[in-house]
């Protein structure tokens, strides 16, 4: 086949869709059925489903992935006057959090594995930190013995940003139960993603669970009693349904993205850096991230010739307009700089063909065979 | 935080609730005879999910331009609830910690939760007997910190709306109305989501008109209240990679928006039929001494989210209706001085008695377009049996 006539997309959700279809109609009509739509059974049954999944005693589902995040600091009594660390390479809603809060985030550099680097924090805790959050950038999860081992010391919660990284496991625990609590989305484009917005928190903190319960749900402990002002932010029942069905492929899809991995892996290390497995690291891929110095060239080359590609996230978040408030200068995190015009992510999702990911990893090394 | 940490255990209490809901024969809730009409709404889920349009697609984009039309308002903006609409209409406006927001103690928690959550303190100003916030009570409560008034049009009745404004005008501050129950509501000649500098609406599925999760939108003519929400509510992203405000997400799920569409082509017959229902508990429950039915205005349309009637012993009445498979509620029992969330603004019992009598009287009788006329006058033969009339 000529290559202009090939299409791989950088996602495509209909395939999933077609493939569980009559599964998703009667979830669908099972919620729709029962009358309901709010924190009902199917909500209960899929937190505990997810709280087995992730290896934690509870799971609290939220409206979405970035109100996990920022209702565990709420909970966690993060406010004004505190700082909470992060890495700078980073959707902006894991700044965002801690802005909501009232507390400033410190943004700190990353190592070339695109994650926290533990040093950085180290360097960024002073008495006013109150948490540091991990972001476990495309399914790696991040170097948690380290992290974990430095907010020991100066006595801070880590709360990971799970976002990216359902499944992955880390010395072999999951993503989820490494930290104080973690927040994961359920956003339609995650490894296990709903029809809209959603997410939950893991937690082994019963008080913590609880505290976040009543945030989700204006404070209310009873129907008509208010121990707090809250928050409205809630799974959808209907979104439940369609996780419960999803939840139980995801160990087989994570098995596919780390397969096409493996594969890209093995045909594009002598073109582009690739990411790798370390011994006590499961990536999930949640995107499958190179790095070149040709970065826009090489992406305008697979548009062309029909590869989708996105850029995971090419201006990091201390140097978005937004971030002027916080005073970071250009130089101040040379790594996170370095990568970000370096990366591009490929596709990669379960329902990707080999003949797909044969056609990519082929288009990739035509042009760095043409260039040369 | 500190006292919610003593509590042992903070169920989720709703699916106790639903269970208990279910064996009744005369519900609030109407969603399972709603959902008999489903498969149009299917068809169009089905295909925003194979497009992938998830994230403010462009139903949304439609339900917003329909909601704005049948507002008579200039722009709609959907968001991920009612409680949101609320939050973000308050941040758009710039409102944050040490500036004050007057509204009713006689509301959902919601509305609080927002001003709150915005870092603003809730002014409570006491409700007339028609549940709604006492115009006349407002000017004298408004100081150098107040910047906008928060009223909430109570079961589908709209405020006062001619003197809030009016007051709000003249001490230049703004009004942000909660319409959470009051879409298709009118007053004096004017729809209700053209009232106010914002009004913000609740879809939360028991809603008039709802959809089948949580959903929210609000209505203004200030373009620049708009935009500025439209960037609130999603990252404060201009464009995939730019982020101009550090925001949230709050966003109506496409899929939702579909729904939307679907009951908003529904919702006249919907409030006709929920006025028709009102009229008639209005006329069966008149003469029944005990029972005291609010004042009608004709210049207003009551859309009658919840019907709500004040009765003597409510409790012993709420218990026997609900004995006899009535879904009688309470909305609600508690005002919102008097919740233990507001334990630290320092108010008491007695501060406003108006909404304390209101509470301890208030009872709700289910008038959704489900409800039979046979079903209403077996309410009415059991209200006036408890009273012996």
């Amino acid at each position: 086949m000529a290559p202009s006539e090939r299409n791989v997309p950088f996602v495509d959700l209909t395939r999933q869709f077609n493939a569980l279809e009559s599964e998703l109609v009667s979830a669908f009509l099972g919620v729709g059925r029962s009358g309901n739509y709010i924190l009902g059974d199917v909500v209960q049954r899929f937190e505990l489903e997810l709280a087995r999944y992730c290896g934690v005693e509870h799971v609290v589902s939220v409206a979405n992935g970035s109100d996990a995040l920022f209702l565990i600091l709420k909970a966690l009594g993060v406010g004004p006057g505190d700082e909470v660390i992060t890495a700078a390479n980073s959707f902006m809603a894991s700044a965002w959090v801690i802005v909501a809060t009232g507390a400033t985030p410190v943004l700190v550099d990353v190592r070339e594995d695109l994650n926290i680097d533990p040093r950085s924090i180290e360097k960024a805790i002073t008495s006013r930190t109150k948490a540091i959050i991990p972001v476990h950038l495309a399914g790696r999860i991040a170097d948690m013995n380290a992290i974990l081992e430095i907010a020991g010391r100066a006595n801070v919660c880590v709360v990971e940003d799970a976002a990216q990284a359902i499944g992955a496991r880390y010395n072999d625990r999951p993503a989820g139960s490494l930290g104080t609590a973690a927040g994961f989305s359920l956003h339609p484009l995650k490894n296990l993603g709903v029809y809209g917005d959603g997410g939950f928190v893991s937690t082994n903190d019963h008080a913590l669970a609880e505290n976040i319960r009543l945030l989700r749900n204006h404070g209310l402990r009873t129907r008509d009693q208010c121990v707090v002002w809250g928050y409205n932010s809630r799974l959808d029942a209907m979104q439940a349904a369609f996780g419960l069905v999803k939840l139980q492929r995801l160990d087989s899809w994570n098995a596919r993205c780390r397969e096409i991995a493996r594969f890209y892996r093995v045909a594009l290390c002598d073109y582009v850096g690739v990411p790798e497995d370390k011994a006590y690291e499961q990536n999930v891929y949640h995107n499958f991230i190179v790095k070149t110095p040709f970065r826009d060239e090489l992406a305008r080359f697979l548009a062309e010739n029909g590869v989708g590609t996105a850029v995971h996230y090419p201006v990091p978040i201390h140097l978005q307009p937004v971030a002027q408030q916080l005073g970071y200068l250009l130089g101040s995190l040379p790594v996170v700089e370095r990568l970000s015009g370096t990366i591009l992510s490929l596709p990669i999702y379960p329902e990707l063909t080999d003949d797909e990911i044969r056609f990519v990893a082929e288009t990739v090394k035509r042009f760095f065979v043409n260039k040369y | 935080m500190n006292d919610t940490n003593s509590t042992p255990t903070i169920k989720n209490f709703l699916p106790a609730q639903y269970a208990a809901d279910k064996n009744r024969a005369i519900s609030h809730n109407y969603l399972q005879q709603q959902f008999s009409d489903y498969e149009q709404i299917f068809e169009k889920i089905r295909d925003v999910v194979i497009r992938g349009d998830f994230t403010l697609g462009s139903e949304v984009d439609r339900l917003e331009e329909e909601f704005a039309a049948l507002s008579n308002a200039r722009y709609a903006v959907g968001v991920g609830s009612g409680t949101d609409a609320l939050l973000l209409s308050l941040k758009a406006l710039d409102i944050g910690p040490g500036d004050e927001v007057i509204t009713t103690p006689f509301t959902f928690y919601a509305t609080i939760g927002a001003i709150v959550t915005a870092g603003a303190t809730p002014v409570f100003v006491d409700v007339r007997e028609d549940y709604n916030i006492d115009p006349h009570k407002i000017s004298e409560k408004i100081t150098k910190k107040t910047k906008a008034i928060v009223p909430v049009h109570w079961s589908g009745r709209p405020a006062a709306m001619t003197e809030i404004e009016v007051a709000a005008k003249q001490h230049g501050i703004a009004v942000v109305a909660d319409a959470c129950h009051a879409i298709n509501s009118e007053y004096h000649g004017r729809r209700v989501g053209e009232l106010g500098d914002i009004a913000c609406f609740s879809f939360h599925p028991l809603k008039n008109l709802n959809v089948w999760g949580d959903g929210g939108i609000l209505t203004t003519n200030s373009s620049q209240v708009a935009d500025r929400i439209r960037l609130l509510r999603n990252h404060g992203l201009v464009s995939r990679d730019e982020v101009q405000v550090f925001a949230y997400n709050s966003r109506l799920d496409t899929i939702q928006a579909v729904v939307a569409r679907h009951m908003l082509k529904k919702i006249h017959s919907i409030t006709a039929s929920r006025i028709s229902r009102s009229r008639f508990f209005d006329e069966g429950l008149s003469g029944i001494r005990g029972v005291k039915v609010p004042e009608r205005d004709e210049r207003i349309v009551e859309v009658f989210h919840l019907y709500q009637v004040l009765c003597e012993r409510r409790d012993d009445l709420q218990r026997f209706l609900i004995s006899e498979g009535v879904d009688a509620k309470v909305h609600y029992p508690i005002p919102m001085h008097l919740q233990p969330a507001a334990r630290y603004l320092g108010y008491k019992r007695g501060d406003f008695p108006v909404a304390e009598s209101i509470a301890a009287r208030i009872l709700s009788l289910p008038v959704h377009e489900f409800i039979t006329e046979s079903q209403q006058e077996f309410v009415i033969r059991l209200i006036r049996r408890f009273y012996g009339a």
